[in-house]
């Protein structure tokens, strides 16, 4: 009979340390969480024309926001960030900030 | 046949006649070429995000049209060539449009869908859903700037 234990102290097993975990999540203070814009405002097109949008995916040197900041899915991201490469090289975003 | 997507960037100091006189010649080199000009769209002064040739701001113009891959090359050489242009950017849009459309027509359809079945879920299942009218725009070119 195959067994499909997980070792001793894994998820698999009996949760030993759950009065722990509470303990940490108590310690954590509560973060909203963090959707897509693209799919929840059903928006298909991401365009490099689109400055004002884009915008909003750009931090104030001119960086790309990361995903983990955003919460854009990973499909939208990598489109997004096409977009914005594009839209940066006819200067409709700067590459960096001006000082 | 392909369908680009031509933004470009005219010098802030030409005047309104030169700028016409300039997209003019574009378009009819475009038509002799053998391409066919689906759309053009001034954009008018903007700021640039970055100086470009000591220039703060340029007249945006965009093309969109419908050609093979040669005259593209050889409309990208006219630009490059030209004095007024400062910035210019190519983009096959056909393959977008393409994929756009078809996520389009998947949304309605579900949607459609959805609403059949939230209407007549317990008279009739079997009854064909009345049919939503499916609103179908050109959108040859979404997410166009809406800012002036």
């Amino acid at each position: 009979m195959p067994e499909f234990k997980g070792r001793p102290g894994s998820a698999g097993q009996r949760p030993t340390g759950g009065d722990k975990a509470v303990a940490t999540q108590k310690k954590q203070y509560f973060r909203r969480k963090k959707v897509c814009r693209f799919c929840v405002e059903k928006i298909d097109d991401i365009n490099y024309k689109d400055v004002k949008m884009l915008h909003a995916f750009v931090a104030e040197r001119g960086k790309i926001v990361p995903r983990r900041i955003s919460g854009v899915c990973a499909p939208h991201q990598r489109r997004l960030t096409d977009a914005i490469k594009k839209a940066r090289n006819i200067a409709l975003l700067p590459f960096a900030a001006q000082f | 046949m392909r369908i680009y997507e031509e933004l470009f960037i005219i010098k802030p100091d030409a005047s309104d006649e030169e700028v016409d006189a300039f997209v003019e010649q574009l378009r009819t080199q475009l038509t002799t070429a053998g391409a066919t000009v689906d759309k053009v769209d001034k954009w008018g002064k903007r700021r640039l995000a970055y100086k470009v040739d000591k220039y703060r701001e340029g007249n945006y113009v965009l093309f969109q049209f419908t050609a093979g891959p040669e005259i593209v090359h050889e409309f990208e050489r006219r630009l490059r060539v030209a004095d007024l242009v400062l910035k210019f950017i190519t983009v096959r849009i056909d393959e977008t449009l393409k994929r756009l459309d078809k996520r389009k027509k998947e949304r309605d359809k579900r949607s459609a869908k959805r609403a059949a079945n939230a209407g007549s879920s317990a008279p009739a299942p079997a009854a064909p859903a009345p049919l939503q009218p499916v609103t179908e725009g050109p959108a040859i070119v979404p997410g166009m700037p809406k800012e002036s």
